[in-house]
């Protein structure tokens, strides 16, 4: 098996950089919106069962039918990809942050308000970090899920290591499949590693128990 | 537009597909959860190992199948089988093993054997565990099951393929909304078997 081939003639370096690009950008959004959705929800929970049932939903649709789906409003390429990274992501990002916030244990909040500080320092510096090490976990579920999906962009022309993959399938080339293949698949557990690492950490920090 | 026999067709093949690799994950994967409570070394490697793979795109499992066993309808059936294997095994495992002791002693007291306690204490009482499970492996394969078709499975897949090949929205709606309905289908059908099989007073709230 040649490796260097591969590498070379797929452009894989640029090809990692794409996949990159398109899984920063659809996380970073996803944690965004996830977070301010969850606050959101937390100020209103009477909107979180539904808001939550919506989510779960969507979360059932196969991601390719997600991904065609999202082609009349948002073209080919990276557009539609994350916009379907985003809305798998959401969902665990959401419902963390919101079940971080309201399962704070009672005493920490009285000795909060006991010292004076108004609900929304109890918020910010109360429940929010003691939050983090769920939100933590919620984002490290994105991190899978917008893997995946990012990969299964190279299908509708976003570029990304999906493409080669693609590629190779065609050609039914066996050095492109199990060198792009097992490319994605380490990459894929390097960055749900860093994940964990950042959750552990997290947890050591702010944990409960 | 599309036939309404081809839909009906790619729409059979897909069922085939989805649920032939669901219940070869369940056959495997529910005694390989159990056979985890006889060896702490088994099951701390088979969730380790169940952990690592989850991670991994399913693209990439899909196009990694095809070296080893090709393309067409098994490799397919492969390639799902291993991606629902592991929240099966992971979730009855998990279910099994956090039973009470408490009640596995009562149980011993009474004198039951080892494989009466799996059977009538441990299961009942992994049941919504087991169920989650399966019903998330179920929504999983319904995926891959589209996926697939790149790889030569038939199904609805195929037609999303060919509609993204030549932008024939008919097609890919075509491919698409049958699988999305079936995606929904499959979550409420298996809620609902799960509040049917689950004795009362065990796990639900």
């Amino acid at each position: 098996m040649d490796i260097r081939w591969v590498w070379e003639s797929q452009n894989l370096a640029q090809r990692t950089l794409e996949h990159l690009r398109m899984f920063g950008i659809a996380l970073a959004l996803s944690v965004v919106i996830g977070v301010l959705l969850g606050l959101y929800l937390y100020r209103r929970p009477k909107l979180a069962p539904i808001a939550f049932n919506v989510l779960n939903i969507l979360e059932t649709v196969p991601t390719l039918a997600l991904l065609v789906l999202l082609l009349p409003l948002l073209g080919l390429g990276e557009k539609p990809t994350i916009a379907a990274s985003v809305i798998y992501s959401i969902l665990p990002i959401a419902r963390n942050t919101y079940t971080g916030l309201t399962s704070v244990e009672r005493s920490y909040i009285e000795v909060a308000k006991a010292i004076g500080l108004s609900e929304r320092e109890v918020l910010l510096k109360v429940r929010f970090p003691l939050a983090l090490p769920l939100i933590a976990a919620g984002v490290r579920i994105a991190v899978v899920f917008t893997m995946g999906v990012v990969t299964l962009g190279g299908l509708i022309a976003a570029g990304g290591l999906g493409a080669p993959i693609q590629t190779g399938i065609h050609l039914y080339d066996r050095d492109i499949i199990i060198v792009t293949g097992l490319w994605v698949g380490a990459l894929a557990l390097i960055l749900d590693g860093v994940a964990a690492l950042i959750e552990r950490y997290l947890r050591d920090r702010y944990g409960r128990r | 537009m599309v036939g309404v026999e081809r839909v009906l067709g790619a729409f059979g093949e897909h069922l085939v597909l989805t649920y032939a690799s669901l219940f070869l994950s369940i056959a495997v994967g529910i005694p390989l959860a159990i056979l985890s409570l006889k060896s702490k070394r088994l099951a701390s490697f088979i969730m380790g190992f169940a952990n690592l793979v989850q991670a991994i795109p399913s693209f990439a499992v899909v196009a990694i199948v095809v070296p080893l066993l090709g393309i067409g309808f098994t490799p397919a059936v492969f390639a799902i089988f291993l991606r629902a294997l592991l929240p099966i095994v992971k979730n009855t495992y998990v279910g099994l093993s956090e039973v009470d002791e408490a009640m596995i002693d009562a149980a011993r007291g009474i004198g039951l054997t080892e494989w009466e306690i799996i059977r009538y204490v441990r299961f009942p009482h992994a049941y919504p565990a087991m169920f989650a499970g399966i019903k998330f492996a179920a929504v999983l394969a319904n995926s891959i099951a589209i996926l697939t078709a790149i790889i030569g499975s038939g199904g609805l897949g195929s037609l999303v393929f060919e509609g993204l090949a030549s932008f024939n929205t008919d097609k890919i709606l075509a491919g698409s909304i049958p699988a999305i309905l079936m995606a929904v289908f499959i979550d409420i059908s298996f809620s609902y078997l799960e509040k049917r099989v689950t004795p009362e007073g065990i796990g639900g709230g």
